[in-house]
């Protein structure tokens, strides 16, 4: 059985059935996220390395996942206030990152750019689920009366009859967001080098960003401090590798 | 005393892991007007079915629990048991059907303020961060290990929970009060704080190395550091998340352009 969807050679997976296993997994996770489970699949770092994977490019979905999981660390779910969907700006923007190249791996010139363009998918992702609240308020309505009129089995379905909306209206934007990725590889492909230089660099600069955004959203009572000890080890330990490579 | 005497009485071993299996699904319906009383309603169903025969008890019972309940998913299943704890207790007629009532809607709040603190905001962050900061060692293998690491803990204490409830009814808060969650989560946030430090180090390290060459190699690695310090302060004067994101892209593409 292939899991994956091939990226090069003569076999590629043609639009559409990129475009449908970018829906499912963005509609799964959706669901894992708010209706089912919240076992953390839904966090950008496995939700973009999922779509990688299953869109034939693993290294994509995870670097693009790294940044996403650092910089959305800090968002939470409290009572009823809804954080940014990280889920969705994680799948669309791994999606976008994979299909921006046709023949192969994407550049991080592409992460960066994936990322600028997806990862206000956030917000988006927020605004639907407030959207969708309309519509589990109607079933809570619907299984009160139902549970009044003594139907009990059908007052009790309506709980997973919000399933339904959930997925179709999460796989849809997840597939737009792959779409995106698919309509953009010819432009990209044309951009100047001294722009492709650029998002590349942007990359490990949006990195350290999102870094900085996790330690403050890590919400240690000394923060900074935690996080200039874990930046000294690190130096020091590339230090000492640089060192112990060159002698 | 056997484990199995200390159950509810009425409620077969089946019907405890059908109700807790259908408690994953516990925000299915979340809704504005009850929250989870969908999914309390539908989890403890089985159950419910069990205790009461058809008729006015057993719609009664539904309707007790389809009312407003809100509290964090996974120690929810501390108030399923001890929902079913009582539950059996009424339809022997050993307590009046105001005390599940109670019972819910004074361990919610308390314990929403529990799973938020120490999953939400502790272990999520911790086990994110430190996965993350893996990703340079051992690539996607970090991606499992955050599953793992997570839900190992996750898992264990949902059903740990749940069974506490079950077992203990009121009593569970004691339990739940020893496992010491708060101070726990103090040093899972510290943890998460430490990783990221270390892993926006790495970053500058690795955009010197791979882009910069011998010349600006060093100049882009202290650009990086000095830009994830900046960000970190200018988050603590109203600049958001995104703009400086965007900010530091910008300026990346600029430089991007310029060497």
């Amino acid at each position: 059985m292939r899991w994956a969807l091939k990226r090069s050679g003569a076999n590629v997976a043609p639009w559409w059935e990129q475009l449908c296993v970018a829906g499912l997994w963005g509609g799964l996770l959706a669901l894992e996220r708010r209706a089912f489970l919240q076992a953390m699949f839904s966090r950008p770092l496995v939700a973009a390395t999922g779509m990688g994977f299953l869109l034939g490019d693993l290294q994509t979905g995870l670097f693009v996942g790294l940044l996403l999981e650092l910089f959305h660390l800090g968002g939470a779910a409290l009572g009823a206030a809804l954080p940014d969907h990280d889920t969705l700006a994680a799948t669309t923007a791994s999606a976008a990152a994979v299909l921006m190249a046709p023949d192969g791996d994407a550049s991080p010139a592409m992460w960066s750019l994936s990322v600028l363009l997806c990862g206000g998918g956030g917000g988006v992702g927020r605004l639907l689920e407030r959207g969708l609240e309309r519509h589990t308020s109607r079933l809570a309505r619907l299984a009160q009366r139902s549970a009044e009129e003594g139907e009990l089995r059908r007052a009790m379905r309506q709980n997973l009859w919000g399933m339904w909306s959930l997925f179709s209206a999460f796989a849809v934007v997840t597939m737009l967001g792959a779409g995106l990725g698919l309509l953009l590889a010819r432009p990209v492909a044309a951009l100047p080098d001294p722009l492709l230089n650029g998002l590349a660099l942007a990359y490990p600069a949006m990195l350290s960003v999102s870094a900085a955004c996790a330690a403050k959203g890590s919400r240690a009572r000394q923060a900074g401090y935690w996080a200039g000890l874990g930046g000294l080890l690190v130096a020091l330990w590339m230090v000492a590798r640089r060192l112990s490579e060159g002698t | 005393m056997s484990a199995g005497q200390m159950l509810p009485a009425g409620l077969s071993r089946g019907v405890l892991v059908r109700v807790f299996l259908r408690s994953l699904f516990l925000q299915a319906g979340w809704n504005p007007l009850g929250m989870q009383n969908l999914g309390m309603a539908y989890a403890l169903y089985p159950a419910l079915r069990a205790l009461y025969p058809e008729g006015p008890a057993l719609k009664a019972a539904v309707q007790r629990h389809l009312a407003f309940f809100n509290t964090h998913p996974y120690v929810a299943g501390a108030i399923l048991g001890g929902a079913l704890f009582h539950e059996s207790r009424i339809a022997h007629g050993e307590e009046d059907a105001s005390s599940v009532v109670a019972f819910k809607a004074a361990l919610m709040g308390p314990l929403a303020a529990l799973g938020d603190g120490f999953f939400w905001l502790s272990l999520k962050p911790a086990v994110g961060a430190l996965s993350a900061g893996l990703v340079p060692l051992i690539g996607a293998w970090s991606v499992l290990l955050y599953l793992v690491l997570y839900n190992v803990v996750h898992l264990g204490l949902r059903a740990r929970l749940y069974w506490l409830g079950l077992t203990r009814g009121d009593a569970l808060v004691e339990e739940v009060a020893r496992v010491r969650l708060p101070q726990r989560g103090a040093l899972l946030r510290n943890l998460a704080a430490g990783c990221a430090g270390g892993l926006a180090v790495w970053a500058a390290f690795l955009l010197g190395a791979q882009q910069g060459g011998a010349q600006s190699g060093p100049l882009l690695t202290a650009g990086c550091l000095l830009l994830g310090a900046l960000a970190y302060r200018a988050l603590g004067w109203r600049v958001t998340r995104y703009g400086a994101l965007y900010l530091s892209a910008g300026l990346a593409i600029l430089a991007g352009a310029l060497i």
